[in-house]
């Protein structure tokens, strides 16, 4: 390999460096915010150190709001979206990539376009279906509505995985005496652990930052509200309390990152190598 | 105990028809090879036979139970892949055992017969590695290992030497025929290379478009190659063709190449009228006679050490220009207007030199023109 320049490794850090400052510095924010005494917040120029860190916050939080349960609502919805989205991506996907199908190469286009309709576009259909289904006010309409915009990239992220696996593979697991199901089972679904990792990832996040379906259909059922519903209605019409806010926002944070360390190991492709020559 | 017979089996992809007419029939315990150009539809045949693709029509029968409508899995076949095929995720052991887990054996059992077919293959020792951590030469033998380790009632085998280099391939091919005889087991392999047909099979199916050429072993396809394309397939190289006369003197029907007058073994009264297409393989031309044969002038001369291949032009308004079509060949050293000889000896042989070529009598073959068969 050539040696780099010193100039270039220069140059290298300098974007490594300011990439991660700027997408790191809204975090930081945050967590400033959360710990200042709600007097300071406004204060002109602001303190970039916590000297006066503010912990009570988060007890405060926890015992004035149901918390609590917009926790547990909102993993219930991102669990059931990201294994209903699986589910059906990876059967589409794997149809879509092994059946040559007669225009199957246009639906899969097809897919990807419904991909473009904004969500705002398709909320109040989806508002209207849910009603004359009864499904207003239950979780289930969220997991729904979400995975109608999740199940479209996913079977195309699920796709391009399946299509680097040979089929050869399938067709020993199936000589080998499995049923069609079981080979899928068996010998793709492990082989693509990346691929289904990356996809339940995309998933997950896009579940659990949605605002959108989950205020539309829950609001009117205080029980069911998800995180992000209950920490909008923290924003008071009078006064607003940001450092609760964002101390609320910095929990509803923690599993995402959780999720994403436990998935990160099957991130890393490379696991299809030595089935060939 | 496993004969196979496909009858009359079709197969077609919406209009290309990858798969016409065959008809075969394998003795338990043979080796036997498909062998063609690549595109011909071998692996087709192959796929049908172990029901990873649905025949378009006729019948498959496995020891003499017909198959047709059976999945791969209740075939009791086992195959191999050019490709291998082996499951990344797992050890060489599951690998090898995966086969017997999916049919419910115990794991004592399938332990035991695991190791049996490592200790065959030599693989002891990398039984709990990981396909990756593997050569190709190793990978190539795990993917023997899960075939033979099901003791199935046959193997099949689509190029499964055509991944490793040509020093290897020629070892592997020896083990695999060793192998398949000290288990007689029924074996259908697949390739494009005719060399490894011809050391390897005891019946050989030539096959070209779709369609079935000849059926035989690899001396009746040497000696009486059933049409001009396998007569150029089979060999290396392949079969000389050229034009010529059909005369008829006494009774005995003769051609003429070049200078030489040639008399033909065959009946007068099953040759054409004017002119026939005639076939010599390289190794029966004579080369470098005093007298007698016809004197040309050689051109490449590529040479083995004592073996040597003459390249010399066919005589003057006897190559046949379509030849390249019929035999569809992709060698591109080979083209209508040069002949060649495959000569063992010590003589010195250099481009331009004078030498007089003959065909020796009962050497010659012939083919009718129109239809391109052997004549006899
Ligand atoms: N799934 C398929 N769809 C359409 N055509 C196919 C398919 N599989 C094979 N073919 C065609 O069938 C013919 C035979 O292919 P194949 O059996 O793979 O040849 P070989 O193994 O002899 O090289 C080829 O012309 C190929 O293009
Ligand atoms: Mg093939």
């Amino acid at each position: 390999m050539q040696k780099r320049s010193p100039l270039g490794t220069f140059g290298i850090y300098a974007t490594v460096i300011f990439t991660c400052a700027a997408l790191l510095f809204p975090i930081y924010w945050m967590i400033l915010t959360a710990l200042s005494p709600r007097t300071r917040l406004r204060e002109y120029p602001p303190r970039f150190w916590p000297d006066d860190p503010q912990w009570g916050v988060f007890a405060d939080l926890l015992a004035t709001q149901p918390f609590a349960l917009w926790m547990w609502n909102t993993i219930l919805v991102a669990v059931a979206t990201m294994i209903l989205s699986l589910t059906v991506g990876v059967l589409a996907a794997y149809a879509l990539s092994r059946h040559r199908l007669r225009g199957g190469q246009g639906l899969g286009l097809f897919i990807l376009t419904s991909k473009m309709l904004p969500a705002t576009l398709l909320v109040i259909p989806l508002f209207a279906i849910f009603k004359s289904l009864g499904l207003v006010g239950s979780l289930w309409s969220v997991v729904i509505a979400q995975a109608t915009l999740i199940v479209p990239f996913a079977t195309w992220m699920l796709k391009g995985y399946f299509d680097t696996i040979p089929p050869e593979l399938e067709h020993a697991a199936l000589v080998d005496g499995c049923s069609p199901l079981g080979a899928l089972v068996r010998v793709v679904l492990p082989v693509a652990a990346p691929g289904l990792a990356a996809t339940a990832l995309y998933a997950f996040v896009i579940s659990w930052s949605d605002f959108l379906y989950a205020r539309t259909f829950l609001t009117t059922s205080e029980s069911k509200w998800t995180l992000n519903v209950g920490i909008a209605t923290l924003k008071g019409e009078f006064v607003t309390d940001w450092n609760t806010i964002m101390a609320a926002s910095l929990m509803a944070a923690v599993p995402i990152i959780g999720v994403y360390l436990f998935l990160e190991r099957y991130l890393v492709g490379g696991l299809s190598s030595g089935s060939d020559k | 105990m496993a004969t196979i017979d496909f009858d009359n089996v079709q197969k077609s992809y919406g209009e290309v028809h990858a798969i016409r007419d065959f008809t075969l029939h394998v003795e338990d315990g043979d080796f036997c090879v498909f062998v063609g150009p690549s595109g011909c539809g071998k692996s087709t045949a192959l796929k049908m036979l172990a029901g990873l693709e649905a025949t378009s029509a006729g019948s498959i029968s496995i020891g003499g139970r017909d198959v047709t409508e059976l999945g791969p899995g209740k075939r009791d076949i086992a195959m191999v892949f050019q490709n291998y095929a082996l499951y990344p995720h797992m050890s060489v052991r599951s690998n090898i055992g995966f086969g017997l887990k999916m049919r419910g054996q115990d794991k004592a059992d399938i332990n035991r017969r695991v190791e049996a077919a490592a200790e065959t293959l030599e693989l002891t020792s990398y039984l709990d590695r990981r396909p990756r951590a593997l050569s190709g030469g190793q990978r190539q033998r795990v993917a023997l290992g899960r075939a033979i380790v099901r003791e199935p009632s046959a193997f099949l085998m689509d190029e499964p030497l055509s991944n490793l280099d040509a020093k290897l391939r020629v070892q592997t091919r020896s083990e695999i025929v060793n192998l398949q005889k000290r288990l007689g087991v029924t074996t259908i392999y697949v390739t494009h290379d005719q060399v490894e047909a011809l050391t390897m099979a005891s019946k050989i199916v030539v096959m070209r478009g779709g369609v079935i050429q000849q059926i035989g072993s690899p001396d009746t396809l040497f000696a009486e190659p059933a049409n001009i394309f396998v007569a150029g397939f089979i060999g290396s190289p392949g079969m000389n063709f050229f034009r010529g006369p059909v005369e008829i003197e006494n009774g005995r029907a003769q051609t003429r190449f070049g200078e030489q007058v040639v008399p033909l073994s065959v009946s007068p009264d099953r040759l054409p009228r004017g002119e026939a297409i005639f076939g010599i393989r390289p190794e029966h031309l004579k080369i470098g006679g005093e007298t007698g044969g016809t004197p040309v002038s050689l051109g490449l001369v590529e040479s083995l050490g004592t073996e040597k291949i003459l390249h010399f032009p066919t005589p003057e308004g006897q190559a046949i220009h379509s030849l390249q079509k019929v035999i569809g060949s992709d060698d591109a050293a080979r083209d209508s207007t040069t002949m060649l000889a495959r000569v063992i000896d010590d003589r010195r042989y250099s481009d331009g030199e004078h030498v007089r070529v003959a065909l020796p009598e009962g050497k010659v073959h012939v083919f009718d023109p129109e239809t391109q068969k052997a004549l006899s």
